[in-house]
């Protein structure tokens, strides 16, 4: 196991606990996952409609019958069916989900994995500690200087777009090239440099590092190892899902993942199974992935959608969106494994006991990492902002 | 002969109008040039050099019209040897197609113009009125009176404007969006407590709202249309079939989609209102922030509303007119100033009286006399934004080398031009000047439909029945709309290939333009917000994506054909040195002759010098 370093920290700040985890990989399936067909069993069987439920590898812990592998890992994950948002609308929903905040049009606020890497990245790091792997706009950085934005990976296979030398260019030629640049660039600076121009020959530096970087092979699926990959299907997202664990056992300390689709307001049964498929085998490979690599308890493991579905199905067959008492899932770095955290009413109409608002739910992972959830940044004009606006951490979800 | 000697007449008249004015314009920018001259001596400063023709020529290409000239654009002006070429290719560039796509993008990006799912908000009918109000050059003041007033249908052609508020339908935000817009100040924060460094209170952030109260997005057909005509088929399409009831519900949105209110002239305050000035859900009586107060015809006293109940407002009485007419008067010092720190910002690169969206009532700049002057001009051209940017582009100022601002520069006092970057649309349109010698040739010079308005207009026939049969018979949920655009594209005719389009001309249906997006266009989420930052992306792209490739190498490409004719390497380097950086290559830079073609032109792309404004 590496050995943990802990993350710098302002002197300034508070809540200073040891961290949980050195990084997050956050799994974040967009449409909002109908709950009572995937992990939230305990609520009356009409609720639970043509879903199955399964017995689990956990003691009181029962899924639906669409997610067979990952019932063979629930004692490493803790369900927690509690969670609660104020909105209920796709674009609101997720924007409320990453950032803790409710969209405004004064301001853009920066997403979780943002307000990470920007606290947590060092001189020492050769990789962006935000990346962010799939079809999905990658993560903003809201009001923080562009570098702290997610680095978007669109497929794995394609890797990192224009990592490399243009295939017509071979290393004498971009040597020349590169020379050229010098020339030209200098001598514009001469009357002309400001500290933008500056910026802009420094950030050449910085890319052609991270071209010649020896971990770009970390973005290198290639490369992993052959009894990882066997772990894995073919799959675009479980492939997403191996990368995510070869990128935190590099050190990068956000990583998210998207996989789409939820969004069933008909043909629920017809349309879930195939998505639902993909999730469970991808995680349940992500999971043992990591446990074989010993990385499981330093690294939080995050399942999440924007809200969940309604406890009934409608006339089209399908389920409409409710914000009010929806399930996420946890794992790794030393979370309460193998049990439910909090509950619905047994009709399914709303979070019960325990419940936890998104912005708690962000206040955690942040707090997991030992960033206290309560700092601020100012934004341009002077305004301040929380990292989980005024979400506290739920240490109750940690053993 | 007569209709001959009318025209002959017509043109004379308007010919001398024209030259009168443009005397007046001169004139204004004699006057700046005085001022900045003062200032200079005042310091103790030198006159900053003027720029040459080369310099010229690019500076006002990116301007003016958002993209560097071509080669032949270029040598052409070069090669005018008559008399007030300055001033003959402002005009021109100013009347040319490419203005209206560059201040495209610049007013799209200050309106925020973007497709936004939840309200079903398609931004074509708002990108057109942009387009067409800077094709016509509709006064400044008008564009703003008209977006602050629009009323009606969202998707009706002309109607546009209603855009502004359908982007915002929130409508305290919206008040915050609209006075950052047009007055260049920020009260957000007052919308929730009293403003923490500047002088707006909560109370005067409702009383300011009281004039467009109850003015509200609708997209659904009103509740007696709803009864009367669709109410009963809806029932049965939803127990029916998903996606038909879909479509039913957004095609008759397109029609019905508007912006209903044209404010009561009361606000209550919040329920949550925390001082002692004033009581939760009280009436507040509509009062602008500063100046005069504009004429409200109220029905009701405050007293006789607070005795009525909480979702009260008093009936609608036309106060949003009054509040666009106060917002957008010559005499509400804020209006001007805020657009003339904008355009000075556009053209110099620098701010003239404060930051674009939060300026302050009493702060005039670096160099108040300049900053009044400015405002004066604006009045005196009663708006027009070409002209202003004539005075501007005619001006000494202006024309003078930029300065890069550090540390150890002489000191900045508005007498010109800063270093900056290109924004991301005037960088890749500048590709475009590269690829091909006509880049403006598919920008539009009519108004162009989109699924939208096309159905719209469609809709306007429809009754019940048709919109069922519609739903029924269509092709789907996901694929009507596509269908709807697809009509609409055939009715626009021709419009070029793609890769040989303007930024501006990238409708929401055709995608985000990626390489836009590396360079750092906005969003849209935010006012202004467009970054010109680098990052390891957008670098990449630049040195190892397929620019240099495509503008060289692809046979057709324009500079690709001029260079193939010509063998002698010095000639070649003109060439490109003339195209990339719009300039002949130095003496200093002739050692570089002997390196290959392809990395030249991959180094002066990937330069500072391209990407930078000198």
């Amino acid at each position: 196991m590496t050995g943990m370093s802990l993350p710098f920290l302002n002197a300034a700040s508070a809540a200073a606990q040891a961290p949980k985890a050195r990084s997050v990989i956050n799994i974040f399936l967009s449409g909002g996952l109908s709950q009572y067909d995937s992990f939230n069993m305990e609520v009356d069987k009409a609720v639970i409609a043509k879903s199955r439920i399964i017995k689990s590898n956990a003691d009181g812990v029962r899924v639906s019958h669409y997610f067979p592998t990952l019932a063979q890992q629930m004692d490493k994950l803790l369900v927690i069916n509690s969670m609660k948002s104020n909105q209920g609308a796709h674009p609101a929903g997720i924007y409320k989900m990453m950032t803790s905040y409710n969209p405004r049009s004064s301001i853009t606020h920066p997403e979780l994995g943002a307000w990470i890497n920007k606290r947590m990245t060092t001189e020492r790091d050769s990789l962006p500690n935000f990346v962010s792997i799939g079809k999905g706009s990658a993560g903003t950085a809201g009001f923080f200087p562009g570098q702290w934005a997610a680095l978007p990976v669109k497929n794995t296979s394609a890797g990192i777009d224009f990592v490399k030398r243009n295939a017509a260019v071979d290393e004498g030629k971009f040597k020349k090239r590169l020379g050229i640049l010098d020339s030209l660039n200098g001598d514009f600076d001469q009357d002309y440099g400001t500290k933008d121009t500056r910026a802009y020959v420094d950030t050449y530096k910085g890319s052609l590092k991270f071209m010649n970087s020896k971990d770009i092979d970390a973005f290198d699926l290639e490369k992993e190892n052959e009894h990882i990959v066997s772990l894995y299907d073919r799959q675009e997202f479980s492939r997403s899902c191996m990368l995510a664990g070869r990128l935190v056992e590099r050190g990068v300390r956000f990583v998210k993942v998207e996989l789409g689709g939820w969004d069933y307001h008909d043909d629920l049964y017809g349309r879930l199974p195939s998505n639902a498929s993909k999730l469970d085998k991808g995680l349940s490979s992500l999971l043992t992935h990591l446990s074989q690599k010993g990385l499981l308890d330093s690294t939080l493991v995050v399942v999440s959608t924007e809200f969940g579905r309604k406890p009934g199905v409608n006339p089209n067959k399908g389920r409409d969106h409710h914000p009010d008492g929806f399930t996420c899932l946890m794992a790794g770095a030393g979370v309460k494994a193998g049990q439910i955290y909090g509950s619905t009413t047994k009709d399914g109409q709303s979070a019960a006991d325990n419940v936890l608002d998104v912005t708690d739910f962000n206040a955690t992972i942040a707090w997991s990492l030992g960033i206290d959830p309560a700092y601020e940044e100012m934004s341009a004009s002077g305004r301040p902002f929380k990292l989980a606006n005024k979400g506290e951490a739920r240490e109750a979800l940690f053993a | 002969m007569i209709r001959v000697l009318n025209l002959m007449l017509c043109m004379a008249v308007s010919a001398s109008a024209a030259f009168a004015q443009s005397l007046e314009n001169t004139a204004h920018a004699r006057q700046i040039d005085q001022l900045a001259l003062e200032q200079l001596k005042q310091i103790g400063q030198n006159r900053r050099p003027g720029i040459d023709d080369y310099a010229f020529c690019r500076r006002v290409y990116l301007d003016a019209i958002g993209r560097i000239p071509t080669i032949d654009e270029l040598d052409s002006f070069i090669a005018d040897q008559q008399p007030e070429k300055r001033a003959r290719l402002v005009d021109k560039l100013l009347n040319s197609k490419g203005y209206s796509s560059h201040w495209h993008n610049y007013w799209a990006d200050l309106l925020r113009v973007k497709y936004v799912g939840d309200k079903l908000h398609h931004p074509g009918n708002y990108s057109e009125w942009i387009k067409e109000s800077l094709r016509g050059n509709k006064p400044y003041d008008q564009m703003a009176h008209e977006l602050i007033n629009a009323s009606g249908e969202l998707y009706k052609p002309g109607n546009g404007a209603t855009g502004f508020y359908a982007r915002e339908p929130m409508p305290l935000d919206h008040l915050a969006n609209s006075v950052k817009t047009f007055l260049g100040l920020s009260i957000e924060c007052a919308q929730c407590h009293d403003h923490p460094f500047d002088d707006w209170t909560q109370k005067d952030f409702y009383k300011l709202a009281a004039f467009s109260s109850k003015t509200h997005l609708r997209v659904d057909p009103t509740p007696t249309v709803e009864k009367k005509t669709y109410a009963r088929d809806r029932k049965i399409l939803k127990n029916k079939d998903f996606d038909e009831w879909i479509v039913y519900r957004e095609s008759i949105r397109v029609k019905h989609a508007a912006i209903y209110g044209n404010g009561t002239g009361f606000m209550r305050l919040p329920h949550d209102y925390q001082y002692d000035d004033g009581e939760p859900f009280e009436a507040m009586e509509a009062d602008v922030l500063f100046g005069d107060m504009p004429k409200v015809n109220h029905k009701l006293t405050k007293a006789e509303l607070d005795a009525l109940k909480n979702h009260h407002f008093g009936p609608e009485i036309n106060a949003r007119q009054s509040l666009a007419d106060w917002m957008t008067s010559p005499d509400n010092p804020m209006f001007t100033k805020s657009i003339v720190n904008r355009m000075w910002h556009q053209v110099m690169g620098a701010e003239l009286a404060g930051p674009l969206g939060a300026l302050t009532q009493e702060e005039m700049g670096d160099h108040p006399a300049l900053t009044q002057k400015l405002i004066e001009i604006m009045k005196a051209l009663d708006y027009d934004l070409k002209a202003f940017l004539s005075v501007l582009f005619n001006s000494r100022t202006y024309q003078s080398k930029a300065l890069a601002l550090n540390a150890d520069a002489p000191k900045y006092i508005l007498d010109g031009p800063i270093v900056r970057r290109l924004s991301a649309e005037a960088i890749v349109d500048s590709f475009l000047s590269l690829k091909t010698e006509t880049p403006d040739r598919y920008v539009a010079t009519e108004f162009k439909w989109d699924g939208f308005t096309n159905f719209y207009e469609k809709s306007q026939k429809m009754g019940v029945k048709d919109f069922v049969s519609y739903s029924i018979n269509g092709p789907g949920r996901g694929a009507f709309q596509k269908r709807e655009e697809r009509a609409a594209k055939r009715r626009n005719g021709a419009t070029g290939p793609e890769h040989l389009w303007r930024v501006s001309s990238y409708g929401h249906v055709d995608g985000n333009h990626e390489v836009a997006m590396l360079m750092g266009k906005s969003d849209r989420d935010l006012i202004d917000g467009a970054n010109k930052e680098p990052d390891i992306p957008q670098i990449l792209f630049l040195m190892n994506g397929d620019l240099e490739h495509e503008i060289t190498t692809q046979p057709k490409a324009f500079i690709h054909r001029k260079l193939d004719s010509v063998s002698d390497p010095a000639k070649r380097m003109e060439i490109i040195w003339k195209a990339i950086l719009s300039r002949l290559p130095k003496e200093s830079e002739k050692p570089l002759f002997s390196n290959d073609q392809d990395d030249l032109i991959w180094a002066l792309l990937n330069s500072n010098e391209f990407k930078f404004v000198r």
